[in-house]
C-alpha cells in the first residue's frame, strides 16, 4: 500500500472540495480516515470512483453511535458517524470517509447511483441505527424481523434478551408474524402478471436443503425462467457486534469463531490482528506461524465442506460422504492441537492459547499425505463429469468488473480472472515468507467458483507443509503487559506484578483509545474487524464486515433471466454460510 | 416410571393460548390401570405397545433443518464416518410432513421462530424433537436481543443435547436416548380404541445418572502430547 499515493488524493480531495472536507483522523486503520460533509459525500465518492487508478468497490458501510464515546480528541461533533470504506484493487489501497449526523436531524444521501451494493448495506444500517437515505429505493429493515421496535446498535437499545420477559408466541402472534413475513410482489415495484402470463411467487426458504441454512429468496417465476428474485435475510442475526460492546476485549475471542463457522481459527485472526494493533503488540515468528497453518488447515475444511455441498447440490450425492471423512481427519489434527473441533477459539491476544503439542507434526503430516490423492480424484470424477460440467460452465458467470461493482471478494473474485490474494498483495502474520501461487478462473462461472477452491486447497497443503519443515521455536506468548491472559511466571514476583494480573485476568486489559482495522484473506473472501477503542476493558464499537453478505446481494443481478436449476448451481458455488451474512 | 399426559384437545386453540399448545399433566403408568382392568388385554396391549414403539424408534426419518453452526455437527453425524444409518435414521427428509423429528440445530433466531412453529405443526403425529446445542437448549453464549433463549420457550423438546456444538457422537447418543424414550411412550393405538391421550416417560438425566461416576475422575491427561 502506498502511502505517498493515498497523501496525493486526500491532497487533491481538498483542492478539489475545500471545506467540504472537514478533518483528516489519525487512527491505526492503515488508511486515509476523511471525514466529510454530508452535501459533499456523493460527490466525492464519485471522484475517489473515477481516479486513475480508481476506488472500485465500496467494501464496507457500517455506523457508529458516537453519544456515549469519551475520547473524541479533535473529531469533529457528532452523535453518529456514518461511515464509508472504499477498496482499489488496482491501485491496493484503501479509504475511508465519515459523515457526522446530528441526533435531529439523521438523513444522507444515498450511495446506490455511485456504488450499487450500497443498497444493503444502507438498509442495514437504517436497521440497526435508524439512519435515513434520502432516494434508497426500499428503505426498510433487513436484519430484524418487520416488526421489531427500535434500532439494536444505539448505545440506548438493551442487549441482553434476558433483560426482558422470556420469549413467548401466542397463537395470535403467530399469524401476525406469519403476515408480516408474507411477500407482497408490489412493495418491490414487481409485477403479478404482464400481458401473456401470471407470474408465479416461489419462497425458496427460510428453510430450505438449497439454501445452506436460513436463508429466503423470494422468486419471481415465468415457468422455469426468473424473471426476477428477492434475497430477504436476517434469519440468523445474532447480534455479535452488539456482544462485542459488552464484551472484554479477551472473552469475545470465541464469538469470532461463530461468525463464519466453518472457518474456526481463521476467525480469531483478523480479530487479534486488530486487537494486537490496538495494543501495539509483535509476536514472535513462532506464533505468527502457528496461525498461519492452524488457518490454512481451517481453509481446507471449509473448502471440503463447500465441495461436499456444492456437489450435492448439483445432485451428486456421494462426494459429501468423501468429503466429509476428509474432514474427520483433519479433525483430528485440530482436535490434538487446540482441544476442540468447530469452534477452538484458540488464538489470544498477544499469542496462542498453548504450545504445540509434542508429536503434532506427526499427525499433521499425516494429514498433508493423506489429501493430495483424494483431491486428484475429486478433479477427475467430479470437475472432469460431463453432468457436472453441463450444469456449471457458463453457469451464472460474471466479469470481473460486475464483481468489483458488487463487493465480491475472496475465491470468487479469482474465478473471474483477477488476482486479487490479501496474502500475497498485503501479507499478514507472516504469509511473505511462504512459497504458495494464487490460482485463477478465467471464466467467473460456478464451475471455475468450484474448481479453483480445489487448486487452493492443494496451495494450503503446500504452505502447511511448510510450516510442518520450518517451524521457528519459540515462546507462545508475546512478551508484552497486554498479552492475554498474562503469562503467568511474571505474576509471581511482588504485589505490584500480581495485583496488575489479577485485574487484568478478571476484568481483561484495558486497551488505549484509538481505531484500528485488520483485513484477512478468510475462506469465503475478505473478513474484517474494523475496532473503536475508547480506552476501556470493552470495545465501543466493533464493525464486523463479512464477505458473504455482499455474495448474497449479487444474487438478482446475476439470476435475472436464468433458470431455477442454475440458481440451485449458483447458490451452491457462492459458499457461503448465514452466521457471515447476518452476524 | 411417571408420565406426562397430553390430549389432543388442541385443534382449537384460542388467540391468546401460547405455545407449546396443549395440557401437560403427570400421571402414573397408563397400563398400570389397564392392568386392573383385566390381566390378558393388559399383556396384550403392552405387547402391541413395545412392538409398535420398537417400530417407531428404528425407523425414525429426520427432517433436513438447520439454524447454524450445530447443524455442520448434525450433517457430520449422518455422513460416513459416523453413519447415522446404524440407527436407522438416515432418511433425511427435505419436508416436514414426511418427517419423524426435527433436530433444532442452531440458534433459534427471533425472526425464525414463527417459520419453526410452522414447520413443526406440519409435521405429522407421532413427532419428536431434540433440541442441539447450547443455543436451542438456554440461548446458550448469547443472551442478545435477536436470539429466544431456548427453543423450549415454544417447542415441546424430548431430548437436550449439551454442547457447543455436540460432537457428532454426543447427537447420536441423544438419538438413542429419544428411542429409549419412543420405547416407553404409550399413544393410541387406533383412533377409536382406547384412551387417546399421549403419554411420555420422564427420562432421567444423564447428569445425575452419571454424576457418582464423573466425579471421581481426579487427574485428566495434560494436553502437553498428542
Ligand atoms: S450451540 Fe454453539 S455451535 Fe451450536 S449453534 Fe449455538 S453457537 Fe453454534
Amino acid at each position: 500500500m502506498s502511502t505517498d499515493q493515498s497523501a496525493a488524493t486526500v491532497e487533491s480531495l481538498t483542492a478539489r472540495f475545500g471545506d467540504q472536507i472537514r478533518y483528516e483522523q489519525p487512527t491505526l486503520t492503515g488508511m486515509p480516515v476523511l471525514w466529510v460533509s454530508r452535501e459533499a459525500l456523493v460527490d466525492i465518492l464519485e471522484a475517489l470512483r473515477c481516479l486513475p487508478e480508481p476506488f472500485e468497490m465500496l467494501y464496507d458501510l457500517t455506523a457508529i453511535d458516537e453519544r456515549m464515546r469519551s475520547h473524541r480528541d479533535g473529531l469533529p461533533a457528532a452523535d453518529f458517524t456514518v461511515v464509508y470504506q472504499l477498496l482499489s484493487v488496482s491501485g491496493n489501497r484503501d479509504f475511508m470517509l465519515k459523515v457526522a449526523l446530528s441526533e435531529h436531524d439523521l438523513t444522507l444521501p444515498t450511495a446506490i447511483p455511485v456504488y450499487p451494493n450500497a443498497d444493503w448495506y444502507e438498509r442495514e444500517v437504517w436497521d440497526m441505527f435508524g439512519i435515513r437515505f434520502a432516494g434508497h429505493p426500499n428503505l426498510r429493515r433487513i436484519l430484524m424481523p418487520p416488526t421489531w421496535n427500535g434500532h439494536p446498535l444505539r448505545k440506548d437499545h438493551h442487549a441482553r434478551a434476558t433483560e426482558f420477559d422470556p420469549y413467548t408466541l401466542t397463537v395470535e402472534g403467530q399469524d401476525k408474524e406469519q403476515q408480516a413475513l408474507q411477500f407482497v410482489p408490489e412493495d418491490w415495484g414487481m409485477k403479478r402478471h404482464n400481458d401473456d402470463t401470471d407470474f408465479m411467487f416461489l419462497n425458496l426458504g427460510p428453510n430450505h436443503p438449497s439454501a445452506h441454512g436460513a436463508f429466503r429468496l423470494v422468486l419471481q417465476l415465468d415457468g422455469e425462467e426468473v424473471i426476477d428474485c428477492v434475497p430477504d435475510i436476517g434469519y440468523h442475526h445474532r447480534g455479535a457486534e452488539k456482544m462485542a460492546e459488552r464484551q472484554s476485549w479477551h472473552s469475545f475471542i470465541p464469538y469470532t469463531d461463530r461468525i463464519d463457522y466453518v472457518g474456526g481459527v481463521m476467525n480469531n485472526l483478523p480479530y487479534v490482528l486488530a486487537v494486537e494493533k490496538l495494543a501495539g503488540i509483535e509476536v514472535n515468528e513462532r506464533i505468527a506461524t502457528v496461525r498461519v497453518m492452524m488457518s490454512e488447515l481451517f481453509r481446507i475444511t471449509s473448502h471440503l465442506l463447500f465441495l461436499g455441498t456444492y456437489l450435492q447440490d448439483l445432485g451428486a450425492m456421494s462426494p459429501v460422504f468423501f468429503t466429509f471423512t476428509d474432514r474427520q481427519k483433519a479433525y483430528v489434527v485440530i482436535e490434538a492441537i487446540t482441544g476442540f473441533r468447530m469452534h477452538p477459539a484458540w488464538f489470544r491476544i498477544g499469542g496462542l492459547m498453548q504450545d504445540l503439542p509434542k508429536g503434532w507434526d506427526r499427525l499433521m503430516q499425516e494429514f498433508v499425505d493423506w489429501m493430495p490423492s483424494r483431491l486428484d480424484e475429486y478433479e477427475r470424477t467430479m470437475m472432469e463429469n460431463s453432468m457436472v460440467r453441463d450444469r456449471t460452465v457458463h453457469v451464472a458467470a460474471f466479469d470481473t468488473a460486475n464483481a468489483l461493482a458488487w463487493g465480491v471478494t475472496g475465491p470468487n473474485l479469482r474465478a473471474t480472472g483477477c488476482d486479487f490474494d490479501l496474502r500475497k498483495k498485503r501479507p499478514y502474520s507472516g504469509y511473505e515468507n511462504f512459497e504458495f501461487d494464487v490460482p485463477l478462473g478465467t471464466n467467473g462461472d460456478a464451475f471455475d467458483r468450484g474448481q479453483l477452491r480445489i487448486e487452493e486447497m492443494r496451495q494450503s497443503l503446500r504452505i502447511i507443509q511448510q510450516c510442518i519443515d520450518r517451524m521457528p521455536e519459540g515462546d507462545y506468548k508475546a512478551d508484552h503487559p497486554l498479552t492475554t491472559p498474562p503469562p503467568r511466571d511474571k505474576m509471581l514476583q511482588h504485589i505490584e506484578t500480581l495485583i496488575t494480573h489479577f485485574l487484568q485476568v478478571s476484568w481483561g486489559p484495558v486497551l488505549p483509545a484509538n481505531e484500528s482495522l485488520q483485513m484477512v484473506e478468510a475462506t469465503k473472501g475478505i473478513n474484517s474487524y474494523y475496532l473503536t477503542s475508547d480506552h476501556s476493558a470493552m470495545s465501543y464499537r466493533t464493525r464486523i464486515r463479512t464477505p458473504s453478505f455482499p455474495h448474497l446481494q449479487q444474487i438478482p443481478a446475476l439470476m435475472r433471466g436464468g433458470f431455477v436449476p442454475d440458481l440451485i448451481a449458483h447458490l451452491g458455488s457462492i459458499d457461503f454460510v448465514m452466521a457471515d451474512v447476518d452476524r | 416410571m411417571a408420565y406426562t399426559l397430553t390430549r389432543a384437545n388442541d385443534a382449537v386453540a384460542q388467540q391468546s393460548a401460547s405455545y407449546p399448545l396443549g395440557e401437560r399433566q403427570r400421571v402414573e403408568d397408563p397400563m398400570k390401570q389397564q392392568v386392573h382392568r383385566s390381566v390378558f388385554t393388559g399383556k396384550l396391549e403392552d405387547v402391541l405397545n413395545s412392538t409398535v414403539n420398537w417400530g417407531r424408534k428404528n425407523s425414525l426419518w429426520p427432517y433436513n433443518f438447520g439454524l447454524s453452526c450445530c447443524y455442520v455437527e448434525m450433517t457430520t453425524a449422518f455422513t460416513a464416518p459416523h453413519d447415522v444409518a446404524r440407527f436407522g435414521a438416515e432418511v433425511i427428509r427435505a419436508s416436514p410432513r414426511q418427517a419423524d423429528f426435527m433436530v433444532i440445530a442452531g440458534t433459534c433466531f427471533v425472526k425464525m421462530a414463527p417459520v419453526i412453529q410452522q414447520l413443526y405443526d406440519q409435521m405429522l403425529e407421532p413427532k419428536w424433537v431434540i433440541s442441539m446445542g447450547q443455543c436451542a437448549n438456554s440461548g446458550g453464549m448469547y443472551d442478545i436481543y435477536s436470539v429466544v433463549q431456548g427453543v423450549d420457550k415454544f417447542l415441546p423438546v424430548d431430548v437436550y443435547v449439551p454442547g457447543c456444538p455436540p460432537r457428532p457422537e454426543a447427537f447420536l447418543q441423544g438419538l438413542q436416548l429419544l428411542q429409549d424414550s419412543i420405547q416407553e411412550e404409550r399413544r393410541p393405538l387406533s383412533w377409536v380404541v382406547g384412551d387417546q391421550g399421549v403419554y411420555r416417560a420422564d427420562m432421567s438425566s444423564q447428569r445425575e445418572k452419571h454424576r457418582d461416576r464423573r466425579i471421581q475422575a481426579t487427574e485428566l491427561r495434560t494436553p502437553d502430547s498428542v
